[in-house]
């Protein structure tokens, strides 16, 4: 009887949730039939039968046409690129920093750092892309306003894509390194401290204490988010290579990654079997190497016993 | 948590001490730096930014950008309001989906927890994309142009779910709920008079982290606000939409006051507006920096 009760009462409670991710998240994912079909609907007709009745289904094509596409590789490229950049950024300097933030001496000054250092991470694209142009702006912006005062000529910053690799690779870290650093803090402080202090009278120096009981202590914080970064390999911040550069048709050789493809297709080109296939190549992708990076880490965790 | 290391348990010599914190000096001017800049302008003279640019010491103080602001009448007013309306009604709803699916999860009892559990997690490693869910959104939701397009999408996270149970489990003792249980309470009840105001730091931490995202989001405007629904825009899609809005700010503003010939300091109304966005996150980022580093620690921790 009790049992039957608790079963009853604490379904009805999980129900709300249960409806908003049947809606949100498991009602698209029929939708990934858009990337195997010729999408032709006829209009006053329910969406789940245009996709599925009306349209044929085409295999592959979409991914054929879309990966022999011109513009792909470049687009590939950039995802990669800067997915990896961050990866390894997102990683080392953190680390780097969160190491030497613990150790410093009082307590205010390193809240306070922690705090302007976050700041950014809870700023918007929008902010930070004009927070950037603040700087970039090619008549009031800051930098022309320099170049020209020592007689340089002022750079049309957002016409110049030469620039914004470098650009685009310093705001992102900008606007993460104080998250990372803080989490990585977090696991730092949760080290015990007398391992610490025995390794300090067995005369081991900083070095030492960092390399034999730091970076091992971190290494859970760091495969995990490690394995959920590879799971996006092919995911980037939408706004950060679309709104940061103001969008901007000159920059998009070095600016497009498969995210801006991904709206572009579907929000002003109307492409929508193109663009489905594209972002269904992210889910996919992202899922399996979830998956085997998951594997993997079970196994090097397994054989170090 | 306890993130401070007595200075005579630090490594660092008193030297050493002070080369890191000018590191972090350096750092930390850096983040902010730029918020700063924008803030600056915001109150520059259109002189000053005209012959000097957006500098970091302007040659004159005004607040034209405000007041002109204030002046252009319900554009900028109705969108402030859309982004706190959408904030704390996403916010709330979000709780009320989460907290209890959260609590039946943390619940031993509960026979379907294993099967509720996977439910949640496989929407974490597989989505149907971008297409497939804006298709979903506005042919069999009709989502298009209503504040439910802003609001519900990224309603529930699993994530927080995850954190929310974890800490159900952790800091509720089984025979709290158990004597309630005897006592006649309905789960319903001991979720409401027992767990939450127990589990209040967890539940404020979440709360806090809804509130950034929403304030700040954007995207959902993008995919599914017409040019036409202005009345729907929150603030942060005003500024995407930087050039139309001061063409419509200046033509209210011109219309309001009758000045046909006066030019408006454009370039530091651009600047103006923004601050409008950060002052919020700026004014409560201090209050609520508690609440995110628990979450953030309790994230570092389970993993």
């Amino acid at each position: 009887m009790g049992f039957k009760k608790d079963m009853i009462e604490l379904t009805l409670l999980a129900v709300p949730a249960m409806i908003w991710f049947i809606l949100f998240d498991y009602l698209p994912m029929f939708g990934v039939a858009f990337a195997f079909k010729q999408f032709t609907p006829r209009p006053g007709q329910p969406l789940f039968k245009n996709l599925f009745v009306n349209s044929p289904w085409v295999g592959l094509n979409n991914f054929n046409f879309l990966l022999r596409s011109s513009d792909m590789p470049k687009i590939m490229f950039n995802t990669l690129f800067y997915n990896i950049i961050f990866l390894v950024a997102g990683i080392v300097i953190p680390v780097f920093l969160a190491i030497c933030l613990t150790e410093v001496h009082g307590k205010a000054f390193s809240g306070f750092v922690q705090m302007i250092m976050l700041l950014p991470y809870f700023l918007s694209w929008v902010i930070v892309g004009y927070c950037l142009y603040g700087f970039l702006a090619t008549d009031e912006g800051q930098i022309n306003h320099i170049l020209r005062f020592f007689g340089k000529s002022a750079v049309q910053w957002y016409r110049s894509p030469g620039y914004w690799r470098a650009i685009l690779i310093a705001t992102g870290i900008w606007k993460g390194t104080g998250y990372s650093m803080i989490i990585y803090m977090c696991s730092i402080t949760a080290i015990d401290r007398s391992l610490y202090e025995s390794a300090t009278l067995d005369g081991a120096g900083f070095s030492d204490r960092v390399k034999y009981i730091t970076l091992p202590q971190l290494k859970t914080t760091v495969t995990t988010l490690f394995i959920l970064n590879i799971g996006s390999i092919l995911n980037s911040d939408f706004g950060l290579f679309y709104q940061v550069p103001m969008d901007s048709n000159s920059l998009q050789p070095v600016t497009q990654t498969l995210d801006v493809y991904v709206y572009k297709a579907l929000m002003q080109q109307a492409n929508f079997s193109y663009s489905a296939a594209a972002s269904f190549l992210q889910s996919a992708v992202g899922c399996i190497l979830l998956v085997i990076s998951n594997i993997v880490v079970n196994r090097l965790n397994r054989d170090e016993g | 948590m306890n993130d401070y290391v007595r200075p005579e348990d630090s490594a660092y010599s008193k030297k050493v001490n002070r080369i890191v914190v000018c590191l972090f000096t350096i750092l930390s001017f850096l983040c902010f730096l730029p918020v700063l800049l924008v803030m600056i302008v915001s109150v520059s003279s259109k002189e000053s930014v005209r012959d000097f640019g957006y500098s970091f010491f302007p040659h004159g103080f005004s607040l034209e950008a405000y007041r002109y602001l204030a002046a252009s009448g319900m554009y900028l007013a109705r969108s402030f309001f859309n982004s706190v309306l959408i904030t704390l009604l996403a916010t709330i709803l979000g709780l009320v989906l989460m907290c209890p699916m959260a609590y039946s999860l943390s619940r031993k009892e509960y026979r379907l927890r294993g099967v509720l559990l996977v439910f949640i997690l496989i929407p974490m490693l597989f989505s149907g994309g971008l297409v497939s869910s804006y298709m979903v959104n506005t042919q069999i939701l009709h989502l298009k142009n209503t504040y439910l397009a802003l609001i519900m999408p990224g309603l529930c996270s699993t994530w927080y779910i995850l954190i929310m149970r974890n800490y159900f489990m952790d800091s509720i003792p089984d025979s709290l709920v158990e004597a309630a249980k005897l006592d006649g309470c309905r789960h319903f009840q001991i979720l409401t008079r027992i767990v939450v105001p127990v589990a209040k730091p967890v539940i404020m931490t979440v709360a806090v982290f809804e509130m950034f995202l929403y304030w700040n989001s954007w995207y959902p405007s993008l995919l599914y606000l017409d040019s036409n629904h202005t009345e729907l825009y929150p603030l942060q899609y005003v500024l995407v939409n930087m050039e139309r809005s001061i063409e419509t700010i200046t033509r209210d503003a011109q219309y309001m006051s009758g000045m046909q010939t006066y030019t408006p300091p454009s370039v530091t109304i651009r600047m103006a507006m923004v601050v409008i966005v950060i002052l919020p996150v700026m004014i409560l980022f201090p209050f609520f920096q508690k609440f995110l580093k628990t979450g953030m620690a309790v994230g570092a921790v389970k993993g």
